[in-house]
């Protein structure tokens, strides 16, 4: 039976490290390839000795796709394809294809220079990795090869993720990545069309969660900066170039025009020229809205937010500064930190995850007191907040996704299985289609049950069109005769005598005959014509002949009329047909078996 | 919707949402799949909602977010997620905890997230178009109490399916409640206005507390009775009395025919359904009183103020957020199905609303006086 088989990869049951290996019609493929935070070990990459124990991929792998540029989806690929290694196609989006190498390469500082790392990818390797990389455009089909064709929809979440569509044949896959169903103010929703995969493959971790809405989140992030600029506080957000660096201006923007605010908002320079580059390049990935502004003014002309000049961080008063890189691991928004640290006046708001290792991560476990550079110990007087404004698919919108959809079967990864029973039984129940949810390093077998696509020759159509009768009943399928030759990957039902001519072999002929005991007073030539009569009233719509040889053919059946030596009255009825039309001869010999009806003349 | 009405929509709500910086302390909405006309606390931290259609409905056990209580260290604190934390399916609508049939429900233990039925108690004989009332009793054996009219309340034992008591009463009144005031005195209030008061300890005739003054023939009353630290005596507590024109009564349980305060409040009445009605006592806030169902806005009150001349009360907080946030496309508004008050944070409550949202909320009292 035909089957896909995927495998999420991954040492222990622990979340936030995708890798998922997807086999579908002899291909092999390979779905994100993160890294896990939290470990400094080997436990950090994917189990790579699954695809094989030793060795370069390459032969493996048809393919690698990454979704987006969230390192728990692509921070293992530059160790994938240079350290273990793998030569093939590495697909991604545009933005994905642009933002990777950054982060990859802030990941890779903050590893080996910060917590001294020798066993890690270097950047040559990020630079190399990245050439192996073949850029999607959405709602393009790819082909990566003569049989596996993939393409890419938009997924929310963050600038250029995607989900992706992998067809081999008449199967196919769906792998979503990270996504959002519904838009925030500078991403739009995600969005697939009915292409009915026989998998849909999603991440699952926030599904057993009921997300609070966007709003909440924004007037939690509102209401601390507006408490710290009233008492005459600095609020430093250390951010990534893009995304939620974008949202957080655009909200306080908004914010600050409502309330006649006069606080300065600054954003770093470095941050400005790369965030409005980015954005030029890839304006058809953020929403409506935001292209609407765009076209208007730049994207990055705020009324309120003002180019920030590091000697700003000395001068009183409240303000607020957007500042990278988003860990506090070093740079712009490390120095301010610094200078802001000690008043307990100010406050630090960090939007996101902060990797082992870094100041952030320091302060969002609770440290208040950091040892820096040159021994020196830094006091953590001022307020640590973390916000969370990361955009995932609940319950809801997995059950959205589905809708929209419609797999045959559903797959979910990188959730705690015990506890999904729930979703799982309500998936069941409401598509009625087969909910898995394996472990990582556990293989889940599905059958497929795919159309095979096969041309029928117009002869034979006509043929068998131009069959005619009323019997056997027209209603019920029937019988076809014909050859089906599987030539060039392609299926052909042709005659019998064209498949037997292209294979240069001869037709051999299977006749049958069979004789039918009549009781009948007459000549030999009239019985014979009585049964044509009778059979012509019978038989409508058949081809019947009354031969000058002596013979009837129906069709081409051949009846023949004799009479029995013993007694001139009972007569032998020779009937002979072919194998064709074996259907046709049974109902005659049955017919005439049961004698000529009187009437006839 | 037009881009035009989106934008003025999206405006209105940002416009609540700034507003709500001064008079929320904290805020979260959360959108269900269904809407739902329960919300029962199944622990201090966990909530039990559940859908109300003709067909399968689902339950969902619901942790509410560790940010709401993570006082000390909050702001490390980034989850403001609900947790589903055990899920099931019902054939029946689920309202006010209850079916035709009563259905008990095992919520699974650690090792499973699916809520199963374990079994049923026979509901009451009494064929009423709202279903049974109920109220639990948290005593060592598990007990419920329920009924649809006054002559016909029982106490159910769950595990043996015994009845342990029953009410007798001379009519059969249809019921809008039933609450424990203490270990063994319960009110069973009916939609008319009367107030039983039942000791299950005796055989006795049940205390009657008539209806209010000028309460009409079509004017339903809500009722709930303050329990809690403050009525280790249960002679001390007291009824609230709501009726469907907005009249409002307490009464002591020492003297239930008398009324220590009465009030007019504005609900606007449009047309309401008396499934969604509530009434309930702060647990943990002397005098206040929350009322909902009426309209988009769960109201809270203070009755310290109010006397026994029946005057019009203005409310002390009004939570408009599902009115706001509503986006009904039929033209249909939006009204409030239910609300809980949290059973210990003086000012935090849970609301449910017909379009499915949940909202959970810790309101800022600006008032000098009052709660």
């Amino acid at each position: 039976m035909p089957e896909i088989k995927v495998t999420p990869l991954g040492a222990g049951q622990d979340v936030g490290r995708s890798c998922i290996l997807v086999s579908i019609g002899g291909k092999n493929i390979m779905l994100d390839c993160g890294m896990h935070m939290g470990y400094n070990d080997d436990r950090r990459f994917p189990d790579f000795s699954y695809i094989t124990q030793n060795g370069r991929l390459t032969d493996f792998l048809d393919c690698v796709i990454i979704s987006h540029f969230h390192l728990d989806h692509c921070g293992a690929l530059p160790f994938m394809s240079e350290m273990v290694g793998y030569d093939g196609p590495i697909y991604m989006t545009h933005p994905t294809k642009a933002i990777c190498p950054i982060l990859l390469e802030d990941f890779r500082k903050i590893t080996v220079d910060k917590k001294g790392e020798t066993n890690f990818f270097t950047s040559q390797m990020i630079k190399d990795c990245m050439k192996k990389v073949v850029p999607l455009n959405l709602h393009q089909t790819v082909q990566v090869d003569d049989e596996l064709e993939i393409k890419a929809y938009y997924a929310g979440h963050v600038l250029g993720a995607a989900m992706v569509h992998i067809k081999v044949g008449s199967e196919s896959v769906v792998y979503t990545g990270d996504y959002n169903m519904t838009p925030d103010r500078h991403l739009g929703a995600a969005w697939i069309d009915k292409c009915r995969p026989d998998i849909l493959i999603s991440e699952s971790t926030y599904a057993t969660t009921i997300r609070d809405s966007k709003r909440c989140r924004e007037r939690d992030f509102l209401k601390k900066v507006h408490e710290s600029i009233e008492r005459g506080g600095k609020v430093l957000i250390p951010v990534f170039a893009l995304g939620r660096a974008q949202e957080l201006c655009i909200l306080l923007e908004t914010f600050w025009e409502r309330m006649n605010l006069k606080a300065p908002i600054y954003f770093s320079t470095g941050l400005t020229e790369k965030a409005n580059h980015y954005y030029k390049l890839f304006i058809t990935w953020t929403n409506q809205k935001i292209r609407k502004t765009f076209v208007q003014r730049n994207m990055f002309e705020f009324k309120h937010i003002k180019a920030f000049d590091r000697s700003y961080a000395d001068n009183p008063g409240p303000m607020v500064v957007f500042a990278t890189p988003g860990m506090l691991h070093a740079g712009q928004s490390l120095q301010i930190f610094k200078k802001w640290a000690g008043n307990e006046k100010n406050m630090v708001i960090m939007p996101g995850y902060c990797v082992q290792g870094t100041i952030g991560h320091k302060i969002l476990n609770g440290q208040r007191k950091l040892e820096m550079e040159g021994r020196s110990t830094l006091d953590v007087k001022l307020q640590v907040e973390y916000m969370s404004f990361s955009a995932h698919a609940d319950a809801k919108g997995i059950m959205q996704l589905i809708r929209m959809a419609e797999p045959r079967n559903m797959l979910l990864v990188h959730g705690e299985a015990v506890k999904m029973e729930f979703l799982k039984g309500k998936i069941e129940q409401e598509f009625s289609i087969d909910c898995y949810m394996p472990a990582n390093g556990e293989t889940v077998t599905v059958t497929t049950n795919p159309s095979v696509p096969v041309d029928i020759s117009l002869n034979l159509l006509k043929r068998e069109m131009a069959l005619g009768g009323p019997l056997p009943d027209p209603k019920k399928p029937r019988t076809m005769h014909g050859t089906l030759i599987m030539k060039e990957n392609s299926l052909k039902l042709v005659s019998s005598e064209q498949a037997l001519k292209e294979l240069g072999l001869n037709e051999h002929q299977l006749r049958f005959t069979c004789r039918v005991q009549l009781q009948d007073p007459h000549s030999d030539t009239d019985t014979l014509h009585r049964i044509y009569t009778h059979l012509k009233s019978v038989l409508k719509g058949y081809t019947i002949q009354h031969l000058p040889d002596g013979t009837v053919m129906v069709e081409s059946i051949v009846i023949k009329v004799s009479s029995s030596t013993e007694d001139p009255n009972t007569k032998v009825l020779l009937l002979s047909w072919s194998y064709q039309d074996e259907d046709l001869g049974s109902f005659l010999s049955t017919l005439l078996k049961k004698g000529l009806p009187s009437g006839l003349c | 919707r037009t881009d035009m009405e989106e934008t003025e929509f999206d405006d209105i709500l940002d416009d609540w949402f700034i507003e709500s910086l001064k008079t929320y302390k904290d805020l979260h909405v959360y959108q269900l799949e269904h809407p739902t006309q329960v919300i029962e606390w199944t622990s201090g931290k966990t909530v039990c909602v559940a859908g109300f259609t003709s067909s399968k409905n689902e339950i969902l056990e619901l942790r509410l977010p560790l940010k709401l209580f993570a006082d000390e260290n909050k702001g490390l604190c980034a989850e403001r997620d609900f947790k589903v934390v055990h899920g099931g399916f019902t054939d029946a609508p689920v309202r006010f905890s209850n079916c035709l049939n009563l259905q008990v429900w095992d919520l699974g233990g650690d090792d499973s997230d699916v809520i199963r039925r374990t079994g049923s108690v026979d509901g009451s004989r009494g064929v009423s178009e709202g279903g049974s009332r109920i109220a639990a009793r948290l005593s060592s054996q598990p007990q419920v109490l329920h009924g649809a009219e006054s002559a016909g309340v029982r106490l159910t034992q769950l595990t043996s399916g015994q009845t342990v008591y029953t009410l007798e009463t001379d009519s059969a009144d249809p019921l809008s409640s039933l609450h424990f005031v203490s270990d063994a005195v319960f009110l069973a209030g009916c939609s008319n206005g009367k107030v039983y008061i039942a000791d299950t300890r005796t055989s006795a005739a049940p205390q009657l507390s008539p209806p209010p003054p000028s309460s009409g023939e079509s004017v339903l009353w809500w009722t709930d009775a303050s329990a809690g630290p403050s009525c280790l005596d249960p002679s001390s507590c007291r009824i609230v009395r709501l009726s469907s024109c907005g009249q409002t009564v307490i009464s002591d349980l020492r003297n239930p025919g008398g009324a220590v305060s009465r009030a007019q409040l504005d609900v606007q009445t449009r047309r309401c359904n008396a499934d969604d009605v509530r009434v309930s006592w702060a647990p943990a806030l002397d005098d206040c009183i929350a009322v909902s169902g009426f309209s988009g806005a769960v109201q809270i009150y203070s009755s310290s103020v109010w006397t026994t001349e029946l005057q019009e009360a203005q409310p002390l907080f009004e939570h408009r957020g599902h009115a706001v946030s509503s986006q009904s496309d039929d033209g249909v508004p939006v009204f409030v199905t239910s609300h809980v008050w949290h059973p210990e944070r003086p000012r935090t409550l849970l609301s449910a609303a017909s379009d499915g949202s949940v909202h959970v909320w810790d309101w800022v009292d600006q008032s000098a006086a009052g709660c």
